[in-house]
């Protein structure tokens, strides 16, 4: 019944996320009078490992020249819950571009909550090695702290994965006979808070470009008239068709907002163009100089020589938009004293 | 009394006698092991700690193993945090031997215990020992000292129970090859890629007339608490004017309170169109008797000398040498200014010449004194530049790569590292290591290089840079 192979790998992403939150923490030995001895990094690794692994990787020529080098840190996986709390709405998806066809879309559908807890053990031949680790570790969970993790690569889906600290177990085991050595050790409990998700497949339905919302005088539509109409569809943010409409005739730095160029026929009042990488909206046009609106759409202001070709971003650029690209809105507004409405299946108002 | 008084409850020729047997055996059945004493270098005193620890005297003693059926204890185990020997070791050394040969080590003439090891009197806790069968330092656990309990009313030996030491960043430098290298390949290390090879200065002149050749300092003054500026007479209409720079030596010895005088006087640009020689004055530095003479050169000495590559890696200064005049003539003679980058900055004039017939080459020494010599296990190198010392964990001269720990600050790349080590003390070192910093890694950096192959900090790092998006700043370190 449930088929359709896939792996996205999250609970491996959470173990990695979670690891590299304490791979760069750094303890420093002092003498009495204050100055630095030493700096360690303090190793840290993911606990579990297959035996005969770590035996041959460890232990390779079976010396025992030490016990153990410390201090070192170790973190494990321990569970998983599901958490309730965070339930989405499953029928809703996440669409993106497919990363290997451009024309296509990918879909997948809400994840599903869960919580992992994770273990964080710290070893340390004394007290003062723990607590500097201890320490670099605590002031950041308030009581969470959240990475962000790109959990299903298909569809660029980057969650934020808060990771609670739930509480710090720890043991010093200095009491008793000589023949055990003084153990210390902290123990911190973690709860990541992520995300499961489902197959991703490609999406069949077809995108949305163009919304129409009419606006009725009263909330009895069948009596009352249409008085307004909205429409938005995506306005390009890039020229698509290069299509050179003109060129300018003079140099402009970063502040000029009147400049002339060589063939002003086919610009006018409130079309956008793009000059290098810049966007601009037309103040008004008097015969070859433009008034422009500089930097618009967040585009960054500077200066650009004579002859740069001018690209005018209108409705052909527009049909061109592709999928993931960035676009602004086009707004239109009609008014109406009717009382029809428009119909999808005809195209048309009746 | 209540003892027998026809017996003697051990005599002390008795007591000898046993002491002396046990002795004996122990030298015949025991194993020659390294008695290492903690030196506590820093302790923390509220949470009683000892935080830094150093072995650097060493003692072999005879050591007579317990149990030949094998180490007791737990044996390798497999932790959270790897693989941890639990193995126990339990040796008899001799009391008397103790006392007699590794004691008196440890005080001084006074009798007192040297600096920083608490007590010599007896073999304590926390102190290392070296068990060359199985290459294993060993921490003392425990000493009993009431084992084959009071013989002849007096105890002879000692059994210490040892544990495999838990390394952290213990300095072990005893000298002795096979106890100093066991951690040499042990816990954190910082990894420093070094390189040798500076670039060699060069630098023209041109042979001018009527130049100031060279200034005789004829009294040195008294009394210049900073280097007074050196004044030299115009020359004439149409000439160019000599400048130069005083050196300041400090003939009192005892610093600037008392000033200092004048060493030399080096021509920075020795003029041209003088006829007679100029005055020379010194401004300045609130020292008084200074008095200086100024030779001038009317054929053909070198000008101001323009460098026209300033080299890299310059540590020491180097010789700077013209080619000779010919016969008749004077060989002029210069000084080079290293700058802090390690550049050569000024070729200073201490004789200017005479009687060249062509512009006179001038030949930098290379920089010289770095990228050579070796580093040696335990050894102190010092970065020149960030005055940062670490210690030598190894070296491998074929690629230049240098791992040290107990590192005191941040190295910085491009210093010059210095080593400390002497064939003095290490025949066979060729010379002191010199070399400069072109990387600087440490486990999380580009390579993944763990002596204990247990961390996977690098590993996690690697894994964690393709999924994670972190536009803030991690605060526990760089993503």
């Amino acid at each position: 019944m449930i088929s359709n192979y896939f792996y996205h790998e999250i609970i491996r992403k959470n173990v990695i996320g979670f690891g590299t939150l304490f791979n760069n923490i750094y303890i420093k030995h002092k003498d009495s009078a204050g100055n630095q001895k030493s700096d360690l990094l303090v190793p840290i690794a993911y606990g579990p490992i297959q035996k005969f692994l770590a035996r041959i990787e460890q232990q390779p020529d079976l010396a025992k020249k030490q016990s153990i080098s410390l201090p070192r840190l170790s973190f494990e996986m321990k569970g998983i819950s599901y958490d309730g709390s965070r339930k989405g709405s499953p029928i809703q998806t996440f669409k993106a571009v497919n990363p290997s066809d451009n024309t296509k879309i990918n879909k997948v559908f809400m994840p599903v909550p869960y919580n992992l807890s994770f273990e964080l053990n710290i070893i340390s031949k004394i007290q003062d090695d723990a607590l500097q680790i201890l320490e670099q570790i605590l002031p950041f969970f308030q009581p969470s702290f959240a990475i962000t993790i790109d959990l299903v690569e298909s569809i660029g889906e980057k969650k934020d994965t808060p990771i609670f600290l739930n509480s710090i177990s720890m043991s010093d085991n200095y009491e008793g006979d000589y023949g055990e050595r003084r153990y210390l050790m902290y123990t911190l409990s973690f709860t990541a808070k992520t995300n499961f998700f489902g197959p991703v497949v490609d999406n069949t339905s077809a995108l949305i470009k163009k919304v129409k919302v009419d606006y009725f005088s009263s909330t009895d539509i069948k009596n009352a008239k249409r008085e307004v109409r909205y429409t938005i569809t995506p306005r390009a943010l890039n020229d698509y068709n290069n299509d050179n409409t003109t060129s300018l005739a003079e140099d402009i730095d970063n502040k000029v907002t009147k400049f002339d160029v060589n063939d002003a026929t086919a610009l006018s009042k409130d079309v956008y163009i793009k000059i290098g990488d810049e966007n601009m909206q037309i103040k008004s046009v008097d015969g070859n100089t433009l008034t422009v609106y500089r930097g618009i759409d967040n585009s960054v202001v500077s200066s650009h020589d004579i002859g740069t070709s001018i690209d005018v971003l209108n409705v052909l650029d527009d049909a061109l938009i592709e999928l993931d690209d960035d676009f602004g809105f086009n707004s239109d507004v009609e008014f109406f004293g009717d009382f029809k409405t428009y119909s999808p299946t005809l195209g048309q108002d009746v | 009394m209540a003892l027998n008084p026809f017996f003697l409850q051990g005599s002390r020729s008795e007591q000898d006698l046993v002491q002396q047997l046990i002795n004996e055996q122990l030298k015949m059945y025991g194993v020659e092991v390294v008695y290492l004493p903690r030196r506590f270098v820093s302790e923390k005193t509220i949470i009683r700690e000892n935080v830094l620890s150093k072995f650097d005297e060493s003692f072999p003693i005879e050591a007579y193993v317990l149990s030949y059926q094998g180490f007791g204890g737990g044996g390798d185990i497999l932790t959270k945090f790897g693989i941890q020997s639990k193995d126990e070791l339990r040796l008899i050394i001799s009391r008397e031997r103790y006392e007699d040969y590794i004691s008196p080590f440890l005080v001084d003439a006074a009798g007192n215990v040297k600096e920083n090891f608490k007590l010599a009197i007896r073999p304590k806790e926390g102190d290392l020992i070296y068990f060359p069968l199985s290459d294993t330092i060993f921490e003392v656990k425990f000493v009993e000292h009431e084992t084959e309990f009071y013989q002849l009313n007096k105890l002879y030996i000692y059994e210490l129970v040892c544990e495999p030491f838990e390394y952290e960043d213990e300095i072990i430098d005893t000298d002795i090859d096979e106890v100093d290298d066991n951690f040499q390949e042990s816990g954190y290390a910082v990894k420093l890629t070094l390189v040798g090879i500076g670039q060699t200065a060069t630098a023209v002149t041109s042979l001018r007339s009527g130049t100031v050749s060279y200034i005789t300092v004829v009294n040195d003054g008294y009394g210049y608490k900073s280097t007074p500026t050196v004044a030299i007479q115009a020359a004439p209409s149409g000439g160019i004017n000599a400048t130069a720079v005083a050196i300041m030596t400090n003939r009192s010895s005892s610093g600037f309170s008392t000033g200092y005088s004048i060493d030399q006087i080096l021509i920075t640009n020795p003029g041209a169109g003088y006829s007679t020689p100029p005055l020379v004055k010194f401004i300045g530095g609130s020292g008084s008797g200074a008095i200086a003479t100024a030779g001038i050169s009317t054929s053909n000495s070198i000008g101001i000398v323009t460098i026209t590559n300033p080299g890299s890696k310059y540590s020491i200064i180097p010789t700077v040498s013209f080619t000779a005049a010919p016969s008749g003539g004077v060989t002029a003679i210069g000084t080079a200014v290293v700058s802090a980058a390690g550049t050569i900055a000024q070729i200073r004039i201490t004789n200017g010449g005479s009687g060249y017939v062509s512009v006179p080459t001038i030949t930098i020494g290379n920089p010289s004194g770095v990228g050579t010599g070796n580093f040696v296990l335990n050894e102190t190198v010092t970065g020149s530049a960030s005055s940062t010392t670490a210690i030598v964990k190894t070296w491998d001269a074929d690629t230049l790569v240098l791992k040290v720990n107990n590192v005191t600050g941040t190295f910085r790349i491009g210093e010059i590292l210095v080593g400390s080590a002497t064939t003095f003390t290490h025949v066979g070192l060729g010379s002191t290591g010199r070399y400069v910093i072109s990387n600087i890694e440490r486990y999380t950096d580009t390579d993944v290089d763990t002596f204990d192959n247990f961390d996977q900090n690098e590993e996690i790092q690697e894994a964690a840079d393709l999924i994670l998006d972190f536009s803030e700043k991690n605060p526990f370190g760089d993503y």
